[in-house]
């Protein structure tokens, strides 16, 4: 017992690092990459979802082109919203019930900075997870995209198409693959689970069970898919038998439930439409919003709760 | 000279948790206060349920007092600071299990700021400390009741705290690992660490504690030096040296040249224990 440790630093971002870090490590170790090999089998099949053509070049292949982007993106936001959810719902309740978080606190951790660090754990989780089946997904499009090309090439050659034809058919191919709008595409929908792993987090700082944290977590998940609707039907009906309350009450339900049906744009992106820089911005302000709104509410809560 | 601050100060803590809908609260700790000085050895006594992890628990602010308070060298509780000179191994506890113990050690010594050479250093005395050199490599999954106190006990040192607490450290461990548990209790008050501690063996207590406090029903019943506790008024204890047969039938007239050492005969603590909860004298 001699005094070897150097004077300790107190930092809130290092310690919140820290356990982000272990965060990771633990749910790597629970072999959550596992889907990954799920993820290729998808990718690879849904190269094989061709429907036959009877029109001109420009529409031979787009159709995998856009059924790989399709699965690929589809099942990312399956697995995102899953891995969001589940690891989320999973790491507080297990800390409590095999009372590994007594030794944690019992450390000069603030709360914040453990419920901070293990967001930001399965965050960096998610993200590791979304960069290497959007890597996948991006090598696999731009091998499928250059032999479509060479496809229709070959058949505009064949039918007697100038330069400039060509030139525009390999450009509006080329819309069908890899793009930075489907990048963005990709950060959507990682935002978006940002967003749900937050709300997963605060439902099970007051949750008795990580069941009961799922459920809530997926429901509010499919509700934030229709806020909208509700919210325009409360605000802006015609009946004219909405009170001031129904109209408080609409706002509130719009400020805790984030709109999710913003994110509709991803199919656009799947069609080959651009991605708007705006919207971009507008997605990543909402998710920065809703992931400090729900941390910072989880903070009330979990600052409070006795062990 | 300045009067020292207590290692722990718990003042009148009462700590009430809420059951179901209109019964009333249940009272876990009744008025409870306990004073450690540095360097002492601490034993908190009692039944199961007689609130004795409530008061470790409201010390490290895992639980907020309903009414008292509780502080660690002068700093409330409540406040995380405070937790920087403390190191605590809960009642049976189980650690990550998909890490070593030696990544268990690093994980706990960066959660309280260490890193660099200095936390590898502490991390392999520490290994050495609580002789699990061996084992440092192997995921704690795999790990023994005795390995997990230890590893348990090591990460509760890790940040070189001045007051360590122990919540049962030798619940279900088998009687090797117990006494090793035991020697390094000893290795802590050779180095003049506070240890407060709460355990079922009364021997174990009793062999390495300076002060004793029994808590039954969350009031404590009794409280102080060990000696003072375990001793039986109502005799008296004349120790003789190389004493004759003649002498010692002298004694009772005559307490005279050879008498080295006067006091009171000791009873055990579990006696003590079982009198004064269960009311049981033999």
């Amino acid at each position: 017992m001699t005094s070897s440790a150097a004077k300790p630093k107190d930092s809130h971002v290092l310690r919140i690092l820290v356990i982000a870090r272990h965060a990771f490590t633990q749910l790597v170790r629970m072999k959550v990459f596992y889907f990954l090999a799920i993820f290729a089998v998808i990718v690879i099949a849904s190269n094989f979802f061709d429907l036959p053509q009877h029109e001109g070049p420009e529409a031979v292949g787009v159709n995998v082109l856009r059924s790989i982007k399709s699965w690929s993106l589809g099942t990312m936001t399956l697995f995102s919203v899953v891995l969001s959810i589940v690891a989320t719902a999973l790491l507080l309740p297990k800390d409590v019930e095999d009372r590994t978080l007594y030794t944690i606190l019992a450390k000069p951790v603030p709360r914040f900075d453990y419920l901070a660090g293990k967001l930001l754990g399965v965050l960096f989780l998610v993200f590791v997870s979304m960069a290497l089946m959007d890597l996948l997904m991006t090598l696999v499009l731009q091998i499928r995209t250059s032999a479509v090309l060479q496809q229709q090439i070959h058949m505009g050659q064949q039918l007697g198409w100038g330069p400039e034809e060509i030139a525009r058919l390999k450009q509006e191919t080329l819309a069908q693959g890899s793009t930075w709008s489907l990048q963005a595409g990709v950060l959507a929908v990682f935002i978006r689970s940002s967003i749900i792993a937050a709300l997963a987090l605060l439902i099970s700082t007051f949750s008795t069970s990580t069941l009961f944290t799922t459920i809530i977590s997926f429901l509010v998940y499919f509700i934030g898919h229709f806020q909208a609707d509700v919210r325009d039907a409360f605000l802006h009906s015609e009946s004219g038998g909405q009170g001031p309350v129904a109209r408080a009450f609409a706002l509130l339900l719009s400020l805790l439930l984030p709109d999710f049906s913003l994110f509709n744009v991803i199919d656009s992106v799947i069609e080959g439409q651009i991605f708007p820089l705006p919207m971009l911005e507008k997605l990543m302000a909402l998710g920065l919003f809703y992931a400090v709104l729900y941390t910072v509410c989880s903070w009330f809560i979990f600052a409070k709760k006795e062990f | 000279m300045a009067e020292l601050t207590p290692a722990v100060e718990i003042r009148d803590l009462v700590k009430d948790f809420k059951t179901s809908f209109r019964r009333q609260p249940l009272r876990a700790v009744d008025g409870v206060s306990i004073r450690i000085m540095p360097g002492e050895v601490y034993g908190l006594i009692g039944p199961n349920g007689s609130g004795k992890s409530t008061t470790m628990k409201a010390l490290l602010g895992l639980v907020a007092p309903s009414s008292g308070s509780c502080s660690i060298f002068g700093k409330d509780s409540l406040q995380v600071d405070s937790r920087q000179d403390v190191g605590f191994l809960p009642e049976n506890p189980y650690f990550y299990k998909h890490l070593t113990g030696a990544e268990t050690l690093r994980f706990y010594g960066k959660l309280c700021g260490l890193g660099g050479k200095a936390l590898t250093a502490r991390v392999a005395e520490l290994l050495a400390l609580v002789d699990l050199e061996e084992a440092k490599d192997r995921r704690i999954g795999g790990y023994s009741k005795g390995m997990l106190q230890r590893i348990g006990l090591a990460q509760a040192l890790v940040q070189e705290p001045r007051l360590v607490i122990l919540d049962e450290p030798t619940a279900g461990v088998d009687p090797i690992g117990s006494r090793q548990i035991r020697d390094l209790i000893f290795k802590l008050r050779e180095h003049g660490i506070t240890v407060f501690l709460c355990s079922h063996l009364l021997e174990q207590v009793q062999e390495v504690c300076d002060q004793v406090g029994i808590i039954f029903r969350g009031k404590m019943v009794r409280e102080g030096r060990l000696e003072d506790l375990i001793a039986i008024e109502d005799q008296t204890e004349i120790i003789l040296k190389d004493a004759s047969p003649e002498l010692i039938a002298q004694i009772t007239a005559l307490a005279g040249t050879s008498l080295i050492r006067t006091g009171k005969p000791r009873t055990t603590l579990e006696r003590l224990f079982l009198r004064e909860t269960l009311g049981n004298d033999s």
